[in-house]
C-alpha cells in the first residue's frame, strides 16, 4: 500500500503511480499540481464528523457525579464514581466529571490531553424535534429551514484550494446527509467495495465490461458525464489496487463489527490511500433512549461502548496519521435531567460532545454547567445550552482545516470561540 | 359555469359561518377550480368537482389550443425526432414502438391527451389493488399505523412491557412489541411507506397518463415534504394522492391552497404549532405560553413555493405573513371523538370562528387578530381564516410567482438553464391564464426554444427516471417494485426522503458524481442480466421473437430499440470489439450457467444461452452508457 508518508518522502507523485493501470489518476495529478501552486507542500488535514442521531444523554455519558440533584431525579439511572460501592463506577476525570464506565477506552486519550469534552453544548433554537434540531445542526443555520447547503459542504468551499478530488468530502452513508447538501463536490458512499463494476462471480467479465464502459464515457461529448466518468474509473482502479476487502488495520486495531466501526474503518482506508480526503462524515444511531435506557449496563451502555471503541480503534489504526486527523462527535440535543416513568429520558436541550486530535486542547471538560437545580435548568427541566454548537464546530473546523471564514461557514453566527483547540497548530 | 359556482357556494355556506365565508366567495369567483379537500363535503366534491371542472376546462382549453402546431420543423427536426423529444420530456421514457404510436396519433393530439390525463388505466389499477393502505384516509392511517414510540407507550400502559426493567434483552423486548402489535392488529409504519414507494414506481412505469405522473413528481418536489420528519411522514401518502396528483395539471393557486391546508405540509414546516400572542388572563391559554409565532412555513411559502428568493419580499413580510397564518393547524385525529376536549364539538368550533375542513383546522383562538401588512396589502385587524386564503391568493397571482414557477417548469422540461425569452413567454401565459399549468406547458411546447438544439437530450435523467425508463425500454414486468426502490436509493435519490424544503435540485451536477455513476452502470448490468429479483422481461419478445443473426446484429437491434432516434454510431462502434472477443462469451456463458440469478437465460427461449447472455450484457451496457443517461 502506498502511504502518505511514502508519498511525501518520494517527493510527490512518483509513488502514487505504482501499480496503477493508467498511471497516476488524473484527479490526483491535477490536485497535486494545484496544491503546489496554492499550498506548497502542505499535507492534507482531515476532519471526521460523527453524528449521533437520536440525541445522546450527555449527562449519562459525562456525569457531574457529585451533583446531589442529579442523584435524586435519576434514581435508577445515576451511576456513582465511588469505587467501593459498585462493580462499574464512573471513570473519575477530575473529581467533578465522570466518564461512563463503558467508555474505558477514552480514558487514556483524555489523560493524554488528546481528547476534549464540551459540556452544555447545543443549539440556540430550543426545538425538541429530532428532525428540526438535526436539520438546523447540519445546515448550520438554527433559525432558517430554507438554507439549501449544509455546513460541511460550505467547509469544502473554504478549503482554500482548487485541488479537489472525488474524495475530498465523503459521507459513509446510504444517502447524502443534510450537512453535505450544496454546490461543492461531495459524495455519499455506503461501501467502498461497491466502487466497482459488478458482475457477480465473474471478475474477468467485469473487467471487460468496465473497459467498455470506460471507453464509452471517454468518447462521449465533453461535459459532466465524460468528466465524471473519467474520475469514476480512476477512483475505481485506485480502490481495487488498495484491496479494500482485505484491509488490515495497523497496530492491531480492532474495529467493532458495527455500522459505525465499518464506516470508520473505510474512512481510515481512504486516509491512508491519499486520495485527497479532507472532510469525512458518518453517523451512529440509537440514542433516542425514552425507554429502559439502562445505567452501567443496557442500551445506553452498549451505545457508548460502540462509540468509544470505534473511535479508539480508528485512532489506533491511524497512528502515523494522527497529526492530520481530528474527530468530532455531535448530537442534536440532550435529554431531560429527570428520568421519565419508563426508565429513560425524554428530549431535552444541551448535551456534550467529544473532540479527538493532536491539535485539540484535550484533557479537560470545556463549557459551563451550573449546579443542576430547577432554577438553573432551561424551562425548569433541561440542562441549559451554554455553548452554541457553532462556536465549537467553527473552531474545530477552522483550526484544523484552516478555513478562515466563519461568516460563510455559519452565516448567522457571530459568537466567540471557547478554546477547544490549541492556539498553535 | 355560474350554476356550478352557485351550487358549490351554497354547499359551503351550510358548513361555514356565513360572515367568514363572504370574502372567501369573492375570492373563489376569480378562479374556477375550487380546493376540494377543505370541506366537510370533501367526499362529494372530490368526486364531482374534478369531473365537472374538467369537462368545462377541457372544452375551453381544446378550443384555444386546437390549432397550435409544434414548431419542430423550423428547428430542423423530423417528425420522429420531435416525437422522441416529446416523449423524453413528458413521460418516464419511451416504450418500444411508442414513437410510431405518437407519430400516428399526431404529436399535438398526443400532448393534449397527456394534458387532459384522462386515458384509461385499468391494468395499472389492478396492479395497485394489492396496496390496501393507499385507500385509507389520514385518520385511518393514524389509527392503523401507530409510530414505534406510541406502540411502546401503549404496550407499557397495557402491561406488556415492564417499565421498571432496566436490563433489557433487546431481542426479547422487540419480540414483545411485535407480539403486542400483531395482537392489536397494528401495522408497522414501514409497511405504509413501502406501499407508497411501490405505487409511485408502478404508476410511473405503467400509467397511460404519463405526464400526470411526471407532474406529480415535479410538484411533490416543489412542495417538498419528507419522511425524515416523523411528524409529517404518515400524512405523505394522502398528500400525494389527494393534493398533489389531482392538482398537478390544474391551477397553481389551487395547488398552493390545498398544500397549505394539508397535514403533511402543516407538520413539515411547523405551521401547526404557530400561534399569535397569548392572552395570559385566560387560564386555558396559559398552558400554551411556551408556544408562539413560527415563521418556517411563511418563509418557505414565499422563498420556495411562490415568489422565489429574489421575488421582492423582506424579512418583515415573512414575519407578517406568519402572523396571517397563525391558527392554521391540523384537526386532532388520533383521539377518539368521545375523548376529545369538551370544547371541540363542531358547534363550538363554529361559534369560536374556527373552521374545520377535513383534516384542516383553523383555530381562531390561536390566530393573531392584530393588523398585518404583507407586500403592501393590509390584513385585519380582527380578521380570521379568510386572511390566510387571501394571502395565498395574492402570492399565487404575484408576477414574481409567475416567473419563478415558469422558470422551474422550464428547467424540468427544457434544460438546466432555460432561456429568459422562453421563461418570459411562459410567465405571461401564467398571468393571463390565472396560473393554469396546462396553458403554461402549452406555451412552452409551442415555443421554438423547446425544440432547439440546446434542449435536445440536454437533461440528465434522475436515478428514478433512469430506473423507470429502463423498465419501460425493456417492457419489463415489475413484480417486486421495492427492488427498484433500493436501486434508485443506491443511485442517489432516496425517494420521499429529501430532508430540505427545497426538494431535490433539478440539475445534472446533483445526480452525477463518482459514487452514483458507477451505480448507474451496475444498475444497467444488474437489470439486463436478470439480477434484480422480481423484475422480468424477454429480450426476444422485445424483438418480435426474431433471433438476431449475429452478435453484431443484436447490438444494432437493441441499441435502436432502447435508444430510438439517437445517433448511435459511437455506442455501436465502442461496443463492437467486446462482441468479437470469444473468450468473453465463454466467460459470460460460464457465469450464466453457474449463477441461478442470471435467469434471463431461462426466460428467453429463442437463442442459444451463449448468445442471450451476451445480448443481456450488451443491453446492460447500453443502459449504463452515457447516451442513455441523457434525455
Amino acid at each position: 500500500m502506498v502511504t502518505r508518508r511514502g508519498f511525501l518522502k518520494g517527493g510527490g507523485l512518483a509513488l502514487l503511480g505504482v501499480g496503477l493501470m493508467g498511471g497516476i489518476p488524473g484527479f490526483l495529478a491535477e490536485a497535486a499540481a494545484n496544491d503546489k501552486i496554492i499550498r506548497p507542500y502542505k499535507r492534507r488535514k482531515v476532519l471526521v464528523c460523527i453524528f449521533q442521531r437520536g440525541a445522546m444523554d450527555g449527562l449519562m455519558a459525562v456525569t457531574p457525579f457529585s451533583d446531589t440533584y442529579l442523584q435524586t431525579v435519576r434514581p435508577t439511572l445515576f451511576i456513582s464514581a465511588a469505587k467501593d460501592s459498585n462493580a462499574h463506577p464512573l471513570i473519575d476525570l477530575d473529581g467533578k466529571w465522570g466518564l461512563h464506565p463503558s467508555m474505558q477506552s477514552f480514558a487514556p486519550l483524555y489523560k493524554d490531553k488528546r481528547l476534549a469534552i464540551v459540556h452544555g453544548i447545543g443549539s440556540p433554537n430550543n426545538t425538541r424535534s429530532h428532525f428540526d434540531a438535526q436539520d438546523y445542526m447540519e445546515s448550520g443555520t438554527p433559525f432558517n429551514k430554507g438554507t439549501s447547503s449544509g455546513w460541511l459542504n460550505r467547509a469544502v468551499g473554504l478549503l482554500g484550494h482548487d485541488a479537489l478530488t472525488p474524495f475530498t468530502a465523503v459521507s459513509l452513508t446510504s444517502a447524502l446527509p443534510r450537512c453535505f447538501y450544496g454546490d461543492n463536490p461531495s459524495v455519499a458512499i455506503s461501501n467502498l467495495q461497491d466502487f466497482a463494476i459488478q458482475m457477480r462471480g465473474n471478475p474477468s467479465a467485469a473487467g471487460k465490461v468496465a473497459s467498455s464502459f470506460e471507453d464509452l464515457y471517454d468518447q462521449t461529448s465533453p461535459g459532466l458525464l465524460k468528466e465524471t466518468g473519467k474520475e469514476s474509473f480512476e477512483a475505481m482502479k485506485m480502490l481495487q489496487k488498495a484491496d479494500t476487502r482485505n484491509y488490515k488495520p495497523d497496530n492491531n486495531a480492532v474495529y467493532p463489527n458495527s455500522p459505525l466501526g465499518n464506516s470508520l474503518k473505510q474512512i481510515a482506508q481512504l486516509i491512508k490511500m491519499d486520495v485527497g480526503l479532507e472532510i469525512a462524515f458518518t453517523e451512529s444511531n440509537g440514542w433516542d433512549t425514552h425507554f429502559n435506557q439502562g445505567a452501567a449496563d443496557g442500551i445506553f451502555a452498549r451505545n457508548v461502548t460502540d462509540l468509544s471503541n470505534c473511535i479508539t480503534a480508528f485512532w489506533t489504526d491511524l497512528s502515523s496519521y494522527q497529526d492530520d486527523v481530528t474527530v468530532m462527535t455531535m448530537t442534536e440535543f440532550g435529554r431531560t435531567v429527570r428520568q421519565n416513568g419508563t426508565g429513560g429520558t425524554d428530549h431535552g436541550r444541551a448535551s456534550c460532545n467529544f473532540i479527538l486530535g493532536n491539535d485539540v486542547n484535550g484533557g479537560m471538560v470545556h463549557g459551563r454547567v451550573e449546579a443542576l437545580a430547577v432554577e438553573n435548568l432551561e424551562d425548569g427541566r433541561d440542562l441549559a445550552v451554554t455553548t452554541d454548537f457553532r462556536a465549537v464546530f467553527s473552531e474545530v473546523a477552522d483550526k484544523h482545516l484552516q478555513l478562515g471564514n466563519d461568516r460563510v461557514l455559519f452565516p448567522d453566527w457571530n459568537g466567540s470561540k471557547i478554546g477547544v483547540m490549541n492556539s498553535v497548530s | 359555469m355560474s350554476f356550478l359556482r352557485w351550487k358549490y357556494h351554497k354547499k359551503r355556506a351550510g358548513d361555514v359561518k356565513p360572515e367568514a365565508l363572504i370574502p372567501v366567495i369573492r375570492n373563489y369567483r376569480r378562479t374556477y377550480i375550487i380546493p376540494s379537500i377543505m370541506n366537510k363535503t370533501a367526499k362529494f366534491l372530490r368526486l364531482a368537482l374534478p369531473v365537472l371542472c374538467g369537462a368545462i376546462l377541457l372544452s375551453s382549453f381544446l378550443g384555444e389550443t386546437r390549432h397550435r402546431r409544434f414548431p419542430y420543423h423550423e428547428a430542423g427536426l423530423t417528425e420522429r425526432q420531435a416525437a422522441a423529444h416529446l416523449i423524453s420530456r413528458f413521460t418516464y421514457g419511451a416504450t418500444p414502438g411508442q414513437i410510431d404510436e405518437v407519430v400516428k396519433m399526431g404529436l399535438e393530439k398526443w400532448f393534449r391527451a397527456q394534458l387532459d390525463a384522462s386515458l384509461p388505466d385499468d391494468s395499472l389499477q389492478t396492479m395497485l389493488a394489492q396496496y390496501d393502505a393507499l385507500k385509507l384516509s389520514n385518520a385511518q392511517i393514524a389509527a392503523a399505523f401507530p409510530r414505534n414510540g406510541q406502540i411502546v407507550r401503549m404496550a407499557v400502559r397495557d402491561g406488556y412491557v415492564d417499565k421498571d426493567s432496566v436490563k433489557t434483552d433487546q431481542k426479547a423486548y422487540r419480540d414483545i412489541l411485535k407480539k403486542y402489535r400483531d395482537e392489536k392488529g397494528f401495522k408497522p409504519e414501514q409497511e405504509l411507506f413501502r406501499q407508497l414507494y411501490c405505487q409511485k414506481i408502478l404508476r410511473a412505469a405503467y400509467s397511460q397518463n404519463q405526464l400526470r405522473e411526471v407532474m406529480t413528481d415535479f410538484w411533490f418536489n416543489h412542495f417538498n415534504v419528507s419522511i425524515t420528519k416523523n411528524d409529517c411522514a404518515e400524512f405523505i401518502p394522502v398528500y400525494e394522492r389527494d393534493v398533489i396528483r389531482p392538482g398537478s395539471l390544474g391551477r397553481f393557486g389551487d395547488l398552493l391552497k390545498t398544500t397549505a391546508h394539508s397535514p403533511a405540509m402543516l407538520y413539515y414546516l411547523d405551521n401547526f404549532t404557530s400561534s399569535g400572542p397569548v392572552d395570559t388572563t385566560k387560564p386555558m391559554q396559559k398552558a400554551r405560553k411556551a408556544q408562539g409565532l413560527n415563521e418556517n412555513y411563511a418563509r418557505e411559502l414565499m422563498e420556495l413555493h411562490t415568489l422565489g428568493v429574489d421575488g421582492g419580499y423582506t424579512q418583515q413580510d415573512v414575519t407578517q405573513a406568519a402572523r396571517v397564518l397563525t391558527g392554521w393547524t391540523v384537526y386532532p385525529m388520533r383521539r377518539a371523538p368521545e375523548s376529545s376536549p369538551s370544547g371541540m364539538t363542531e358547534e363550538f368550533i363554529r361559534r369560536q370562528g374556527s373552521v374545520h375542513e377535513g383534516d384542516f383546522l383553523f383555530a381562531a383562538n390561536r390566530h393573531d387578530k392584530g393588523e398585518k401588512v404583507v407586500l403592501g396589502k393590509h390584513f385585519g385587524p380582527n380578521g380570521g381564516y379568510e386572511e390566510g386564503v387571501q394571502l395565498l391568493e395574492m402570492l399565487a397571482h404575484h408576477p414574481s410567482t409567475a416567473r419563478f414557477i415558469s422558470r422551474k417548469i422550464a428547467i424540468r422540461f427544457v434544460n438546466d438553464d432555460p432561456p429568459a425569452s422562453l421563461v418570459d413567454r411562459m410567465a405571461k401565459t401564467f398571468r393571463d391564464k390565472d396560473g393554469d399549468i396546462r396553458e403554461v406547458m402549452m406555451t412552452m411546447v409551442t415555443s421554438p426554444e423547446f425544440w432547439s438544439a440546446s434542449a435536445i437530450r440536454e437533461k440528465t435523467k434522475s436515478p428514478f427516471e433512469l430506473a423507470i425508463g429502463a423498465v419501460r425500454s425493456l417492457r419489463a414486468r415489475i413484480n417486486q417494485p421495492f427492488q427498484l426502490y433500493n436501486w434508485v436509493t443506491r443511485m442517489g435519490e432516496k425517494m420521499y426522503f429529501y430532508q430540505a424544503p427545497t426538494g431535490f435540485p433539478d440539475k445534472g451536477q446533483f445526480w452525477i458524481n463518482t459514487g452514483s455513476l458507477l451505480n448507474r452502470m451496475n444498475f444497467g448490468l444488474a437489470l439486463a442480466t436478470g439480477r434484480i429479483p422480481g423484475i422480468s422481461f424477454d429480450l426476444a419478445v422485445l424483438n418480435n421473437n426474431h433471433e438476431p443473426e449475429s452478435a453484431q446484429a443484436a447490438l444494432m437491434t437493441y441499441c435502436k430499440l432502447i435508444m430510438p432516434e439517437r445517433d448511435l454510431d459511437q455506442t455501436i462502434r465502442r461496443l463492437t470489439p467486446m462482441l468479437g472477443d470469444p473468450s468473453l462469451q465463454q466467460k459470460v456463458n460460464a457465469a450464466a450457467t453457474q449463477n441461478d440469478e442470471m435467469s434471463v437465460t431461462e426466460s428467453a427461449p429463442v437463442p442459444t444461452p451463449m448468445t442471450s447472455a451476451t445480448t443481456a450484457q450488451v443491453v446492460g451496457i447500453i443502459i449504463g452508457s452515457p447516451e442513455y443517461q441523457r434525455r
